[in-house]
């Protein structure tokens, strides 16, 4: 296999990895955020059922995670559902990384001071305009760096597509490596992440530069 | 009468921080409220502005009931809705400014305006501009929060609150966290709101402040309206022992 057919066959890996990673930051960024509100919910149970959620996620591997979502609805229920990697691919991930995301986000919402729902309410905003219009966007200023982190490590963690067999990037590279006894892969695999890491720096770096107007 | 407290209870936990105080302010008033710390002039003003709610009590602006009293003695309150439309009435003036730091100045005086009470932008920013005139810091219309002085940024505060065109405005501490060279321009602000019949009612422990530019003088102490009157009487001539002790911690 020469130098080409084997960055082309990859290629089809490298459009894989990237599907899971934005689908999952799709998925994850919105949902962390309603699972960070629902934690601050005014029923305990909600509460209760949202905080055994994110211990989970946090404290079992993604990669088990990954697993249990595949295999579950067969195993749990009976169930044989069709084209089920994929799906259950993302929503594992996306599940693991919404509770990541809540954490911070929830970490973000408290550190504004309450004076600043104070006057919003004092001004007769609404709930709705208090929070979008007044905590949000500095909660987003806060948690940008913790965001980033997060963001960088989903991009090295696409990876463990390879425990369901999906032929992601870093699965390729290791069977072809192995059908063609060659280290290349591992370098072209390992040159892609990296790529993709720089520009994910490079734009999450733009986007906390964008709001360096005011402290 | 542009607001009236009558028989407000309020209690935290088994704390009971303001006992059957009644507080009726006319238009045009100036009325400075002292008293030690702990007293309960803060939550006096929280609960005017419904950051509290009371226990018991009731609460009217310009002749509207806000929350009564049942037959229980207990609080009752208009719906959240209804409560809305009342704070149009009032504005506060926070010890902390606690302006929105990712608003220019500009901003922080047009927002609410705009989006809470439904003015045109040309509007706004006119009236805004007009208040920043006012309050010395035109200049810093396109700057933001942080880059201004204490000082700077509690007449920002107050102009924001002017901005909404309130009957009332309350002040708690505004001169408490700025250095003490930087308390004469804010307090010089309010003076001329005084001159011009702005209604208001401060907290304060600026005591030749509040001598110099209230009409009527509170003192309260544990949860209960001492004594009241002019501020001449009050300071010059207490009547209670309580009021003559505290008094005597700010001479020297
Ligand atoms: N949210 C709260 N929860 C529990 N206790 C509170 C709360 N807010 C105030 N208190 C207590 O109520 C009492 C009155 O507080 P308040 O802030 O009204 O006093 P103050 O007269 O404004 O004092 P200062 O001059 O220090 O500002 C204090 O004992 C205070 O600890
Ligand atoms: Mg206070």
């Amino acid at each position: 296999m020469t130098f080409s057919t084997m960055l082309s066959t990859m290629s089809a890996g490298m459009v894989k990895t990237l599907g899971i990673f934005v689908l999952t930051l799709i998925g994850s960024l919105p949902l962390g955020m309603v699972v960070a509100l629902l934690r601050k919910s005014r029923f305990k149970v909600v509460r209760g059922i949202i905080s055994i959620y994110i211990s989970i996620m946090r404290g079992t591997p993604l990669m088990l995670q990954l697993l249990a979502w595949y295999f579950g609805p067969f195993y749990l229920f009976g169930l044989n559902i069709g084209n089920w990697r994929f799906p259950a691919l993302i929503i594992g991930f996306v599940a693991n990384y919404a509770a990541y995301f809540a954490e911070i986000y929830r970490g973000g919402i408290e550190s504004i001071p309450v004076g600043q729902y104070e006057a919003a309410e004092v001004l007769g905003y609404t709930k709705t305009q208090t929070f979008m219009k007044i905590i949000l966007p500095q909660v987003v200023k806060i948690i940008m760096p913790s965001v980033t982190n997060e963001v960088i490590t989903l991009v090295k963690d696409t990876s463990l597509a390879f425990t369901l067999a999906y032929q992601e990037v870093f699965s390729l590279s290791k069977q072809i490596s192995a059908s063609q006894s060659s280290f290349m892969p591992f370098l072209i695999a390992g040159v892609f992440y990296f790529v993709a890491n720089y520009v994910v720096e490079f734009l999450m770096n733009r986007v906390e530069k964008s709001m360096d107007y005011y402290k | 009468m542009i607001l009236e407290m009558n028989n407000i209870r309020k209690h935290f936990g088994g704390l009971e921080v303001l006992k059957d105080i009644s507080l009726g302010v006319d238009s045009g008033e100036v009325i400075s409220i002292i008293g030690p710390s702990g007293s309960g002039k803060s939550t006096l003003l929280r609960c005017a502005t419904f950051l509290e709610t009371i226990d018991g009590g009731e609460i009217k602006y310009m002749g509207k009931t806000a929350a009564h009293s049942d037959e229980n003695g207990n609080a009752v309150y208009v719906s959240p809705q209804e409560l809305r439309a009342f704070r149009s009435y009032y504005g506060l003036v926070f010890q902390q400014f606690n302006l929105f730091p990712h608003y220019s100045i500009l901003k922080n005086l047009t927002d609410a305006p705009i989006h809470v009470l439904g003015k045109s932008k040309d509007e706004a920013e006119a009236t805004a501009m007009e208040l920043l005139n006012k309050m010395g810091i035109a200049d810093k219309a396109t700057s933001y929060p942080y880059q201004l002085s204490g000082g700077q940024q509690q007449r920002v505060a107050i102009a924001r609150a002017l901005a909404m065109k309130p009957e009332i405005l309350f002040f708690d501490e505004p001169t408490s966290a700025l250095d003490p060279e930087l308390t004469g321009e804010v307090l010089k602000v309010i003076r001329q709101l005084a001159e011009e019949r702005m209604t208001m009612v401060v907290v304060t422990h600026e005591m030749p402040f509040a001598k110099a530019v209230s009409n009527r003088v509170l003192f309260m102490a544990g949860g209960v309206i001492v004594e009241q009157g002019d501020p001449k009487d009050v300071f010059d001539n207490p009547q209670e022992e309580r009021t003559k002790q505290f008094l005597r911690t700010f001479e020297r």
